[in-house]
């Protein structure tokens, strides 16, 4: 009897998850290296709430992942030196927090008062042997497309670009961060190339986004009316019957 | 619904990031300014259903699992350490860095400031001092007599006084550099103080490896980019915009979820 109230109430629940996320990348439209994401949605075979005998039952709506779309942000030039890019789709920049390995693809690094090369937030930026630490009075850091450091012509390092064989292993853990949540490991990048001088914008697509937000707001509403045709319906029949 | 409070965040965000540009805007024409950049970061997420979770009694698990943001926040703002370009004024005491480093400036308080701004004066004791009459350190005094002033490349100021052809070397400006340039806070008045973040700072001869060069008579233009700016902000408006259309939007579909009748 109440099958197409739970029907349109699933809908109705995976489109304001749906809300929340578009809200998030449209509110990241503007993040350095933010990915951004969409809401997987699935066929869930019910049972009907009453009579079993009559098959097929019913499908419900269930969400049952998140796609994230690891494609290449345009790329912004700042003029900063310490600001870096990378140009390659799922490459990273290796970080360590304290909390362990992080990953990254916002570049805007900064040099700590012991001259290590750290992201705004402070966790250390991975090079080939461990952190990377660079003597200012050596002349300006120089950074070459695969990674390498030099001042005045010497090289004094390499920053690590990695990336994973599965993307859907990483999880967002805030701060433009990422964390590996399986077991696979970060093998190296050969292909993505670090572009000094730049930053990676967001790939948030702002129409695709506002028309992801006018498809979500027209089915809520249309789903509503469902439920509430379905509401008069069950009215009807309560008061007709009564009447008999 | 929390799209409301996601939206709301996208909108703070891109205030910030107008006063930000607008500042930068106001000192355009601020000598040895430097320009400065918000940087945005993501919100900490909910992990609504956990990757690598069981989704089975039969072991399979959740590949992706559902993570929803919460928003956006300024990660840091700023400042590019850009050279500006040089701007020849003729003043006499004027004096441009071109490249890395920064003068001394004694504050009334004891305390040193550093500053690019070289549009430097004299006091009444012939002294050299900024426009707001801090001293510049180390101490310059130009005599009283001197006919003409020189600043060489490498910082010597050596003056020609009355009756002699042959220049004197009345003092050496310094220059002071640090690791972590970013770290300055700036006080107004184009000084900025050394702090934890920034590192000690060093300080070296003008023209040395890790220091610029000084120019004499030009003084540094600011490194804002009018252009850049007045872009910017139009993205900044548009971003505000579309973040107050994501609050419309979820406002309506509470209101839609409010009228279903009982």
């Amino acid at each position: 009897m109440e099958n197409a109230a739970y029907v349109g109430l699933s809908r109705q629940m995976t489109l304001r998850r749906e809300l929340d996320i578009v809200a998030n990348n449209i509110a990241n439209a503007d993040t350095t290296g933010f990915k951004v994401e969409q809401l997987l949605l699935g066929e869930e075979i019910g049972e009907r709430a009453r009579n079993a005998f009559i098959r097929p039952g019913v499908s419900f709506v269930l969400d049952n992942g998140i796609g994230r779309d690891y494609g290449q942000g345009g790329l912004e030039q700042t003029g900063r030196n310490l600001d870096f890019a990378i140009e390659g789709e799922g490459a990273f920049f290796k970080l360590n927090d304290g909390a362990g390995e992080a990953y990254t693809r916002d570049g805007a690094f900064t040099l700590d008062p012991e001259g290590r090369l750290t992201t705004g937030g402070g966790a250390a930026v991975q090079g080939d042997g461990g952190e990377i630490i660079l003597d200012r009075s050596l002349g300006e850091p120089a950074v070459a497309p695969d990674g390498t450091i030099s001042q005045s012509g010497n090289p004094v390092g390499r920053i690590s670009i990695v990336r994973f064989d599965a993307l859907a292993a990483l999880e967002k853990g805030g701060d433009g961060l990422y964390r590996n949540a399986s077991n696979a490991s970060a093998i190296e990048a050969t292909d993505a190339r670090v572009r000094q001088g730049m930053l990676e914008g967001s790939n948030v697509n702002p129409i695709l986004e506002i028309t992801n937000l006018i498809e979500i707001q027209r089915a809520y509403e249309s789903v509503t009316r469902m439920i509430e045709g379905t509401n008069d319906l069950s009215r009807r029949a309560v008061e007709r019957l009564g009447r008999a | 619904m929390r799209a409301l409070r996601t939206a709301a965040s996208g909108m703070a965000a891109q205030q910030l990031n107008v006063e930000v540009i607008s500042n930068n805007i106001a000192n355009m024409n601020t000598v040895g300014f430097k320009r400065q950049r918000a940087e945005f970061q993501d919100l900490l997420y909910q992990n609504v259903e956990r990757m690598g979770a069981q989704s089975s009694s039969q072991g399979t698990v959740v590949p992706t699992g559902i993570q929803i943001g919460a928003g956006v926040k300024a990660g840091s703002v700023y400042r590019i350490t850009e050279q500006g370009s040089p701007n020849e004024t003729g003043g006499r005491y004027d004096v441009a860095i071109d490249g890395r480093g920064y003068f001394q400036i004694l504050l009334p308080s004891g305390e040193t400031a550093f500053t690019r701004a070289g549009n430097f004066a004299l006091n009444g004791e012939g002294q050299l001092v900024t426009d707001d009459g801090y001293a510049v350190q180390p101490n310059i005094s130009i005599p009283q007599d001197a006919v003409d002033v020189t600043i060489s490349k490498s910082g010597q100021v050596q003056v020609i006084t009355a009756g002699t052809t042959e220049p004197s070397i009345v003092g050496q400006l310094e220059l002071a550099s640090f690791f972590n340039e970013a770290g300055l806070e700036a006080i107004g008045d184009n000084l900025l103080m050394e702090t934890a973040a920034s590192g000690a700072a060093n300080v070296g001869t003008p023209g040395d490896v890790g220091f610029g060069q000084l120019r004499h008579h030009y003084t540094e233009a600011s490194n804002v980019d009018a252009v850049a700016e007045i872009s910017a902000l139009i993205i900044a408006q548009r971003a505000y915009e579309m973040n107050s259309k994501v609050i419309t939007t979820a406002d309506q579909m509470l209101s839609v979820s409010a009228q279903v009748k009982s």
